[in-house]
């Protein structure tokens, strides 16, 4: 694939208003500081990450990360891709928790937002995507393959997931969610993910533009139809993604500097990945980390707000080393850890519906 | 790129359990507990089964999501104050349609979903398109669900393949005028 720059990123997260403070806490090695909700019927407490700062409406919120990655241009040459699982669904909760009843004229098309965001900026085009996890890492790969083919000179990708309580709910029935608040992915005594609030955005193109984060090199995506909630757990599926995703990039698992685990710290996915990374890499494994802890599950937006954060925090560094790195099933770093600047990074986003994606990243020195 | 077979499904006011009789014609073991986004899906995917390979991407675009499911999830958390049905919640994360569209066509490419827009034939072609120009794929398979009160439900669904000159038509009838589409009108 044509490489692609990541330019004019934005992030705001559990762990900061902006990507800046993100990054900083993270090469810190601070975590944020979870909420809580109380799962219904059984009354038990479940943490959840949201994200800092004031609140503010999801428009709000999607005008403000548009307005600061278009860097106040025209943008009639450019692709608009929102990636959500989402979208604005806790709006809808809203009315009918306040006792308005369900019927068609609440649920707007899936595209609504998108079409609506379009003709207010005059994108080119716009769409929504929506592959449950990788929604955001599928977003950034279909976005750059369309601008490395001249559909459009540029793509924009808008990624968010917000605080929705048939979400929190939902993984709370399907026993996903950690009583213990510890999130410890690939920990032999992990006991679940904690989901997060994130809002993201960043600007494709081709050419490097005055301040890239890093560059796109390829990526694969493809669907595992063994499960509807878990991939192959012997990581066959994903180890074939992976090695997909380093040839479309032109390299190989030797090559790789450090691979972004997804790292959900659910039992039978970080098991799937254990098996595909020994598959992909075996004995070979280059270093490794994982992000969930610091911005939580952000679901359909994890694909850009964990690449996003991967690619800061090296910016301004190092990542932190994992606390419990003795305790892992898979060899984490356990202290801060570092790549060459150019260095090539793969990264992993996995999810529902079979939908398995791998990236491959190379950073950009300042 | 070129399209090499096309189904259409239309059809108004059929509950659920008619269009799982119908797909029963064509699929022998249709998933248990689906919505109707993904039986609607079904129902324009199966007749097309054996032109498809196992190295097809599907690009899967819809109006709206299962609606009746969301209610219903709505309904359970936000009003009633209960748990989600897990099958319920797993079914409203939108991509399960595409999912059991893979699954029962042995589908192992890409697997998009996307919301259908007015420029929805111009993405699904781009998305598609360009699998198979990187040679992602052998086959793309789009497909399109609307439904709405007045009209009812219409599915459309092609497969593509690499040759033959730019698709540059961005309606159904005319990107499918080259192939006899298979047509399944459900009666009322």
């Amino acid at each position: 694939m044509k490489p692609v720059y990541l330019q004019s990123a934005q992030l705001c997260s559990a762990l900061g208003e902006n990507l800046r403070d993100a990054a900083l806490a993270c090469h810190k090695g601070r975590l944020p500081q979870p909420k809580w909700f109380e799962l219904h019927e059984r009354h038990e407490q479940r943490p959840y990450l949201a994200v800092a700062g004031a609140p503010l409406d999801l428009r709000q919120r999607l005008q403000q990360l548009i307005r600061t990655s278009s860097e106040g241009g025209a943008l009639d040459d450019c692709l608009l891709i929102l990636a959500s699982t989402t979208l604005d669904i806790a709006a809808i909760e809203a009315r009918v928790a306040a006792g308005e009843a369900t019927g068609n004229q609440m649920a707007p098309a899936l595209d609504a937002l998108a079409e609506e965001l379009r003709r207010e900026w005059g994108f080119a085009g716009a769409f929504t995507l929506n592959t449950a996890c990788t929604s955001a890492a599928n977003a950034l790969l279909y976005g750059a393959r369309l601008i490395a083919r001249s559909h459009y000179r540029r793509a924009l990708v808008v990624a968010f997931e917000t605080p929705s309580e048939v979400t929190r709910q939902g993984f709370g029935v399907l026993e996903l969610t950690s009583p213990s608040a510890a999130y410890r992915p690939f920990h032999a005594e992990r006991d679940g993910l904690i989901l997060g609030e994130a809002y993201a955005s960043v600007m494709l193109a081709c050419e490097p533009g005055p301040a890239p984060l890093a560059r796109l090199l390829g990526g694969f995506s493809a669907c595992d139809t063994s499960s509807l909630t878990n991939t192959a757990e012997d990581g066959s599926h994903i180890d074939w993604v992976m090695r997909r995703a380093l040839y479309s990039a032109k390299t190989k698992p030797a090559k790789i500097a450090l691979v972004k685990l997804h790292g959900t710290a659910t039992q039978t996915n970080d098991l799937a990945e254990i098996n595909g990374m020994r598959r992909t890499f075996a004995q070979a494994l280059p270093p490794l980390c994982v992000l969930k802890p610091y911005l939580g599950h952000t679901l359909g937006a994890c694909g850009l707000s964990e690449t996003l954060l991967l690619l800061e925090s090296l910016r301004q560094g190092s990542l932190p080393g994992c606390d419990y790195a003795g305790q892992a099933l898979l060899p984490l770093a356990a202290e801060p850890l570092a790549v060459a600047g150019h260095s090539l990074m793969l990264a992993n986003y996995f999810g529902f519906g079979g939908n398995n994606a791998s990236l491959v990243l190379q950073g950009i020195t300042p | 790129m070129k399209v090499i077979a096309a189904s259409k499904v239309h059809g108004r006011n059929h509950s659920d359990s008619e269009l799982k009789a119908a797909l029963g014609s064509h699929l022998p073991n249709p998933p248990r507990r689906t919505d109707r986004l993904t039986l609607l899906a079904l129902l324009a995917a199966a007749p097309l089964k054996a032109h498809l390979q196992a190295d097809t991407g599907l690009y899967l675009a819809a109006t709206y999501p299962a609606r009746q499911n969301m209610f219903a999830l709505l309904e359970n958390v936000c009003a009633q104050q209960r748990l989600p049905k897990p099958f319920e919640f797993v079914n409203s994360v939108s991509n399960a349609a595409g999912f059991h569209v893979a699954q029962q066509l042995g589908l192992q490419g890409p697997n998009l979903f996307i919301g259908a827009g007015p420029q929805v034939w111009g993405h699904l072609l781009d998305l598609a398109g360009n699998d198979l120009e990187r040679a992602q794929i052998r086959q793309g398979l789009v497909l399109l669900v609307e439904e709405d009160e007045q009209d009812g439900f219409c599915v459309q669904a092609l497969v593509l393949e690499n040759g033959g000159d730019a698709l540059s038509a961005r309606d159904f009838v005319a990107l499918s005028d080259s192939v006899e589409v298979v047509r399944l009108e459900l009666g009322s």
